[in-house]
Order: structure tokens, then sequence, then C-alpha cells
């Protein structure tokens, strides 16, 4: 594999949806000529990998905002973009099972509807008359917001990859970033495993490895990867509309358009990227059995296929957005746990304003990549990491 | 045994009867072979395929328990059975127009985006018409609960054929008391052994440095509940399977494998076939020749035919067509009639058969050894990757045995091949040195015959629907699609045209891909990637996964 070009004026590092929307947005503004390179294959990472789920219920305000955005972009991809991701807004069901999880999802529900957004607090029954066959006696309630809703990653995936390339966007699979060049304290180049390019600015946009490669460029961040496990199932007709997450264990579930059911459970893995992304049989039993009691209906149904892959995590649950301060011309676009597929669309657009040094117009305090040198504790952090 | 109980199921609106020992789809298919399924998404009549288990073509609902196939199921009395799809019935179809509709193909991901106001009418319209099975919450889950299997063991061996019985009667021989795992319900184990039958092995997870010291077997009863083994060692006897082949209407009822074939029963093989196309010129197609006899119409394969085989049609005064294309299968709900034309551009013919049965290439069946990261090699001579082992089946992970087909060991072989391991693992280990000599396997390098095959077919003009995924009705159009809008690889080619994503899990269709796509992308099938297997490797069913205790008790006491 060799590069097409010496220099770049900008170099992103990881083609999941995150590098190819800045991309997108960045030679959309005239900005090439623009490099992506990735180690992997197209829709390897965390992109390739996820449920699809895309919601805008959440603790913090400026992540409604950002989901919202999101909601928005999703609805018209298959006009702009040429693929259809088939999102379904057919609503993010969270049920609780205490009147303490209630409380703190009713929390959110009047967070949400101060947004605009018509959240709705269900009683039992009126889950059940949205989940046929749920064994509602364990839940105590929930709440409902129709505009959320699923995708099918992939489709999102080739439509970014394709305006990219026909915008002149060079993506090279298959090319490992090793580390950055510096000169006078600031990003000179990238140096990757198929040679060394010249180049002003360096977007981190590497997913679950994205601590790791700031490492390897010589920047400490609290950036965490956790393996998280997913499954699908045979297909079956379409009898589920939402995406249910319950509040106790983060089981979530729905019904992607082929038909499966897709959804996970959080199983405590040893984090960091070494141990790569195998599946466990633990996660299969657990997944199971949560599935089995919750929609017995489903007993007799296969699991078609189980994989894994890598949350970014940040101590706050917020996203890092922004260059950083240490090193001039090194950029991030990485911490999106377990969401960055919904927050894409909007963070991308203000990652590429970040790389024109354009104002982002987010607030610092919760997504620059200062704030975990900041003295004090997280001005506010997102905590509905569930689904 | 007690007295003449006769077991009856219901199907659509008649009772039939299943005599002992019949799987499900031998009851209904007594009288000629059967349609019971209609295809992902054009909805074409489809027929049992493969035999053994692994395809979609014979998907049906049994006491509203979703996607049971019926070549697997052992009736019980009163069991109600339907078809999964077809409306009004699986026969006619009048979803079927989807096929006669869209000649072009049907791209479900670059269509439906216009008018952005009907988008979700399309999604409501294509959701109905995606998805196998139906939900039920009428399924009410067997109290108890299916009984889970737990079991610990020195020695595991996973399949009871020819080499994993060898190896399971020269380890008790040695004094070891080996446990036989199998998907047929089949004999007993060799006196001193163990076996669980029916049983299908789904997920093998090799021991790690910093965990589990023993491999863990994880996997399902048919009907009945899941079961987790532990050993020390574990032997992979899982044996071959026949691969598909590309030509337009490939996916017709009527297009079947050898695997299929050789497991007829006798009324079945009376009434499905009269006069087939028999595909392959090898052993196997030998093997079918001696079943059917009379009802083959003619041999034809792809490259040579072997003398013996050529001996035995001549005998039956069968036709011969070596080194013939097969362009495309003709008939809707049964195949009437082949065209084929002789390689190297010669000229065009058709024959009138009732059949394809395809015998012109065994392929090893190594998912739990992709699954279990075992270092796999290509070997030309069938076109597929197999374990990298020692003489004695060791492969690279430590503990972990190929033997057998599935180790690219010829039939002949087979019993020395489990031997030999049996040899190398037992506790009280044998006098014999260890082989030096490895058993011949299929050819490492060397033309593909199929491969060259291939890039003669896709030179041919093409129409009709050329099936490369049929799980997925996934058609070859689509996969040279993807690759002229610029996407490379195996894994990338899997994601974005759904091909492998099916129930068979790409068994059927991903040996071909790679042919395929090492022709279009001008490099070896080695370098267009490896078929990344996730686990499960066989559909396993919900509710035997969570009769196992989820943290994995202490299986060894
Ligand atoms: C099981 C699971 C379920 C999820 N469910 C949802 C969901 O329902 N909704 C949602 O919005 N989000 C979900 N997510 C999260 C979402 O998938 C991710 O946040 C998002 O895809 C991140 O995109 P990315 O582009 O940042 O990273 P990725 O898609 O992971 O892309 C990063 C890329 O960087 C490459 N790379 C890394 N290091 C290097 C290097 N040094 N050199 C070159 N290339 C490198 C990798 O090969 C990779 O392709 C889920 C994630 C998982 C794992
Ligand atoms: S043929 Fe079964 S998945 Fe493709």
């Amino acid at each position: 594999m060799t590069l097409g070009r010496s220099s770049y004026r900008t170099a992103i590092v990881g083609g999941g949806i995150v590098g190819l929307f800045t991309a997108y947005h960045l030679a959309k503004a005239g900005a090439g000529p623009i490099l992506i390179v990735d180690r992997g294959f197209l829709s390897g990472g965390a992109s390739g990998r996820n449920g699809g789920g895309v919601r805008q219920q959440w603790e913090t305000r400026a992540t409604v905002r950002l989901a919202r955005e999101a909601v928005a972009v999703y609805r018209r991809f298959g006009r702009e973009f040429g693929y259809n991701p088939w999102f379904r807004q057919s609503g993010y069901l969270f049920v609780a099972e205490s009147s303490t999880e209630l409380a703190r999802l009713t929390t959110v529900h009047d967070l949400v509807r101060s947004e605009g957004l018509g959240s709705e607090l269900l009683k039992p029954d009126a889950i059940a008359a949205k989940v046929p066959g749920i064994a509602s006696g364990s839940l105590v309630g929930g709440t409902y917001l129709r505009s959320d809703g699923v995708l099918y990653p992939f489709p999102a995936i080739w439509g970014v990859y394709e305006a990219v390339r026909a915008l002149g966007v060079e993506v090279a699979f298959g090319v490992d970033a090793v580390g950055v060049e510096t000169k006078d304290g600031r990003v000179a180049g990238l140096r990757t495993s198929a040679g060394s390019v010249v180049t002003p600015t360096v977007v981190n946009a590497a997913g679950g490895w994205s601590g790791d490669f700031s490492r390897r460029a010589g920047l400490a961040v609290p950036n965490v990867a956790t393996r998280h496990e997913i499954l699908a199932t045979e297909s079956l007709k379409p009898f589920l509309d939402p995406m249910v997450v319950r509040v106790s264990d983060g089981l979530y579930f729905s019904q992607t358009v082929h038909g499966e059911i897709v959804g996970g459970l959080t199983i405590p893995h040893p984090s960091g990227t070494a141990s790569g992304l195998p599946s466990s049989s633990e996660f299969l039993r657990r997944m199971a059995r949560a599935l089995v009691k919750l929609l017995p209906g489903l007993a007799g149904l296969g699991v078609l296929r189980a994989w894994s892959g890598f949350y970014d995590d940040t101590p706050d649950g917020l996203p890092v957005i922004g260059e950083d301060p240490r090193l001039p011309g090194f950029v991030h676009a990485n911490g999106f746990g377990g969401h960055g597929f919904m927050l894409a669309p909007a963070s991308s657009a203000r990652v590429a304003r970040a790389v024109l040094g354009e104002p982002t117009g987010l607030d610092p305090a919760l997504f620059a990549p200062a704030r975990f040198s900041a003295p004090g504790a997280a001005a506010a952090p997102e905590r509905l990491q569930l689904g | 045994m007690g007295g003449p109980s006769t077991t009856k199921v219901r199907y659509r609106d008649r009772v039939v009867e299943v005599r002992p020992g019949e799987t499900l789809l031998a009851a209904l298919s007594r009288r000629g072979l059967p349609i019971l399924e209609r295809s992902a998404r054009y909805r074409r009549p489809r027929g049992p395929f493969c035999g053994i288990g692994q395809c979609t073509g014979c998907l049906v609902r049994v006491n509203d328990r979703p996607l049971v196939r019926a070549c697997r199921h052992n009736p019980a009395d009163g069991d109600v059975v339907a078809n999964e799809s077809g409306w009004p019935s699986v026969r006619f179809d009048l979803f079927g127009a989807v096929d006669l509709l869209t000649p072009g193909g049907l791209d479900p991901f670059r269509g439906f985006r216009r008018p952005g106001f009907l988008v979700p009418l399309y999604q409501r319209v294509v959701r109905r018409l995606s998805g196998y099975g139906r939900y039920s919450v009428e399924v009410i889950p067997s109290a108890p609960g299916p009984v889970p299997i737990y079991r610990s063991t020195d020695i595991a061996i996973i399949g009871a054929g020819t080499s994993g019985r060898a190896a399971a009667e020269r380890l008790v021989s040695l004094g070891a008391r080996p446990l036989l795992l199998d998907r047929a319900p089949g004999s007993a184990a060799p006196d001193g052994a163990e076996r669980i039958g029916n049983a299908s092995v789904s997920m093998l997870t090799p021991p790690t440095p910093d965990g589990p010291r023993e491999f863990s077997l994880l996997g399902f009863v048919e009907n009945g509940g899941g079961f987790s083994v532990r050993a020390r060692t574990v032997v992979v006897a899982t044996g071959g399977y026949d691969g598909p082949l590309l030509f337009a209407g490939n996916d017709r009822p009527g297009v079947v494998t050898a695997d299929l074939v050789l497991g007829l029963t006798p009324d079945q093989e009376r009434s499905w076939f009269r006069r087939a196309a028999l595909v392959g010129g090898g052993p196997r197609a030998r093997e079918v020749l001696d079943r059917l006899g009379q009802k083959v119409a003619a041999v034809i394969a792809p490259g040579e035919v072997r003398p013996e085989v050529v001996r035995a049609a001549s005998d039956l005064d069968i036709p011969i067509y070596p080194r013939s294309l097969i362009l495309a299968a003709q008939g809707r709900k049964r195949i009437r009639r082949l065209e084929l034309a002789a390689r190297g551009q010669g000229p065009h013919f058709s024959l009138a058969c009732d059949g394809v049965v395809l015998a012109h290439r065994r392929l090893p069946n190594s998912s739990l050894l992709f699954q279990g990261g075992v270092e796999m090699e290509w070997r030309a001579g069938t076109g597929a990757y197999y374990p990298t082992v020692e003489p004695a089946g060791r492969t690279s992970v430590p503990g972990l045995y190929a033997i057998g087909e599935v180790a690219g060991v010829g039939r002949a072989d087979a019993r020395a091949s489990g031997e030999r391991v049996a040899d190398a693992i037992a506790p009280r280990s044998v006098t014999a040195a260890a082989p030096a000599e490895a058993l011949p396997r299929v050819p490492r390098d060397g033309p593909s015959e199929l491969e060259g095959y291939y890039r003669e077919l896709l030179g041919e003009r093409r129409s009709g629907r050329w099936v490369a995924c049929r799980c997925e009705d996934v058609l070859l159009d689509d996969v040279e699609r993807a690759h002229r809008a610029g996407y490379r690889g195996i894994e990338v080619l899997k994601r974005h045209t759904s091909l492998g994503a099916g129930l068979c899990q790409g068994r059927y269709c991903l040996p071909d891909a790679l042919l395929l796509l090492a022709i279009r992308e001008e490099r070896p099938p080695s370098e267009v990637g490896y078929i990344r297997q996730r686990p499960p490797v066989y559909p396993t069913p919900l509710a035997a996964l969570a009769s196992l205790d989820p943290t994995g008790p202490a299986e060894r006491p």
C-alpha cells in the first residue's frame, strides 16, 4: 500500500463513521487534500459492530441537542448520500424495575420535554402494548420517545464513504498510524506503516483505539477502551418496533429492518484493547437468559451470531472534541462511548470546525480535551450510558 | 418398547403419519420433493438443498416454534407443522410476483429512498417482506425448561464420522474414556466412550493463560437444552460437506447436494428423482452414481471425469459430459432442463432432467476451527481453508487437534488419521513413535480447478438469477456491483451485500465468493481475506443457552 501524496492538509486516523463524517465536512468546505488512514477494513471498527440505536433521551442538555441534530441528518440521509440506512423512528423505550430507576428516568423525561421533544411516561400496561409478549410483571414503568429510533449502520457507512471518495478524499485501508511528527511543538506530519506524510493537522478518530493513538503521539489521555458484546438472532417478521432498554442491567434489544433481534447486555471485561475482540460464552448465556425471561416468546429462536466491539469511554461520559492544547494541530474526535454512531453526524461537523480554526460552538467545559486537566469536578457528567 | 404407537403430525390441512426413526422432512416428503419455504428477498420457491441441517431449504414452524429445520426435527405425536412463508400458501405465493417484477434485482440499500415522505411506508412494506419466521406470544416455554448438560472430560471428540469414531475406539483401547459429540442421533459410542447425540457444538473457547485451563465447548441438543463441556484436549473431526455451484437458477427446487441424496430414505429415493443430472467427476460423484443408478440422466463435470466414474457410468449407459459449463437451470417449482456448454467456447446444448445433484467439490466443515482461532491455510485443491496441522493432527492451538476430512485428509485415510491422533494424545502413551510422514491431504498448491471454471463462466453472457447466497437471496450481480463500486475484500463484501449473513452462516456462499473475488480483484484467494467465523457456528436456540448456568459452574467436580 502506498499513499497517493506526500503531503495533506488534514490526515484523519480512523475510517469509522466519525472519521468519514469529519472528512465529509472538511471536503465540503474545500479543505483538501484530505487523507484517511485505517489499519483495518471499511466498517471493521465499532461503526460496523453496533446496535444502530439513535436516541435523544439523555441526562445532559448538550447531548440531547447533538442527538437531535443527528436525528435530522439520518432522516434525510437517504436522499443526501444515496444509501438508505432504514432509519426507523419508532421510539426508544426505557423500562424501570424500581421506583429509584423510574425517578431517574423521570428526570430525563423532564429534561427531554424541556427541549421540545415529546417524551412520554408509560405505565406497565402501556409498555406491554408496545412490546407484544413482554413479561411486564417486573416493571414499574418507563419512558418512551417516539422520534428516537434505530438504523442499519452499514448503508450509512457506505453512503458517507462513497460521498467522501467522490469529493476527492483519499481513504487508505490496511494502513496503521504509528505516531505524529512534530516541529516547534506542533504537528508537522503523520507516521504510518505506509510511510510518513507531511500534514499540519492530525485528527484522532480512532474509536476504541483513540487512547492508544494519543499515547503513541505522546499525549496522556483518560480514554479507556471497554469491550462490549452483542448478538443477532435469526430473523422474524416484524413484531417489535421500539428499541427496548432496561435500566437495571443495560439489557437492550431492537428488531432490525431485516427482522433479526439485535441486542446486548453489559458484562464486565478487562479494559484496554490488548485482549482483542473475542466473544464469551458467558455473554451468550446471560443475554439469552435475560431475553427469554423478558420476552418468553423468543425462547425457540436461534442466536445467529455474536460479536463484540470497543466502547471508547471517558470519565464523564462525554466525547472529546477539539484541538489538544498540549500539541497544536492534534485534534480529538473521540470518546464517544457506546453512542458514537448517533452522535457522529453532529459532532463531526464540530470537529471539522475545530480543524478549520473556527469556533465549534460547544461548551469547552463539557467537550474540550483540556477539561480533564482542569481542576475541580466534571461540569455535568453524562451517566445514561445504556443501550 | 411399548405397543405399536403411531406418531402423527398435522401439516397444513392433512395428518401425516411418521414412521419410527423418520425425521419430519422424511415424513412430509415420502411422495416427492416438497416445497416448504420461500426465499428471503425474491420469494422464490425453495426445496430442501443440503440434507444435513445447514441450509434454509426446509424451515417450518412446529407448534409455533419458528424456524425449525424439518430435516433435523424428530417429530412428536401431535406436532402441528406449518410453513413460515408464502401467502396464501407456500406453493402459490402472491408475493412471488416480486421475483418476476424485479428482473434487474433489488437493492435494499440503494432503493426506497425517495420521496422522503414515503420512506416510512416503504419501511413497513420491506419489513413485512423480510424476516424468515413469525413471532408468537403463544410459545410458552416448557416448565421446568430444557435440561442443561454439563460434562467435564479429558478428551472430547467433535464428530463421530469415520475419523472421530476411529479415534474414540483407539483411545478406549488405550485406556482413555473420551466423550463423543455428534449432530447425528446416531448409534452408540464404542464401549467405554460416552456419546452425546443430536448435539451441535456451536462455540469453542480455547484455554487462556490467565483464564480457564481447559477448552470450553458450548452447544445444544436438538429440541433440548444447552450443554457445556470442559475438556483438556479437543479433537475436531467435523468432516466435510458438498459445496455449492453458481449458475442461473441454481436455487431451484431439485438442485441438491450429494449429502442430501446419500441421506434419502428409500421412499424419498423412489419418489424424488427420475432423471437427475449429476455434477462432478470424482469419488463423490461415484457414490451418488452407485446410489441413484439409472436415475442419473447424465454425468456432467466442471473438469475431468475420473476413469472409475467413466466406467461406472458407461456400465449404466449414462452419458458423460466432462469439462462442461453449467449455465442455467430451467423450471420454476422444479428443475426441467439444464443449459450447458462445452468448455473452451464449445457448443451450447441442453439436457432434460428433474434434478441436479452437486457432487463436484467437498468442503471442510471448518467453522469451529476458524472460530476457535486455529491457524488456517489455503489449499488450492478444493479451494478452501484447512487447519495447519502436524502429522498427528495437532493444530496451532495447543491441545486442539483436527483429523479426517476437516483437516483435508482423504476418505481412505480417515481411520488412520483418527488412530494417529489417539496415539498422540492417549494418557498412557503408546510405544509407537510419532509418525513422521504426514497422511496425504488435499493439495496445497497448483491450479484450483474451480477457479479456472469460474473464470471461464464469468466470461459467458448471463441472464436469470445467479444466486450467490441462497439464505439471503444475494445475486452474483450484487457481488459484481459491489466490486465495481470499489468495495474490496471478503469482509467488506459480506457486509455490503449481506452475502453470508444467513442461517447457514455462509457455508453455502462464502467459498464461492472467495473464488469470485480472487478472480475479480486479481489476487490470490488468501489475500481476499479470511472468513472470520463468529460464534455460534450453528444457530443456537435462546432457550438452550438460557438453560445453562450463566456464570458457568465448575464443570469438573
Ligand atoms: C456493541 C456496541 C454497540 C453499540 N451500539 C451503539 C448504538 O446503538 N448507537 C450508537 O450510536 N452507537 C453505538 N455504539 C458505539 C458506536 O459504534 C461507536 O461509538 C462509533 O461507531 C464510533 O465510531 P468511530 O468512527 O469513532 O470508531 P470506529 O468505527 O471504531 O473506527 C475507528 C477506526 O480507527 C481505526 N484505527 C484505530 N487505530 C488506528 C491506527 N493507529 N491507525 C489506523 N487506523 C486506526 C480502526 O481500524 C477503526 O476502523 C456501539 C458500540 C458497540 C461496540
Ligand atoms: S448461503 Fe447461507 S448465508 Fe449465504
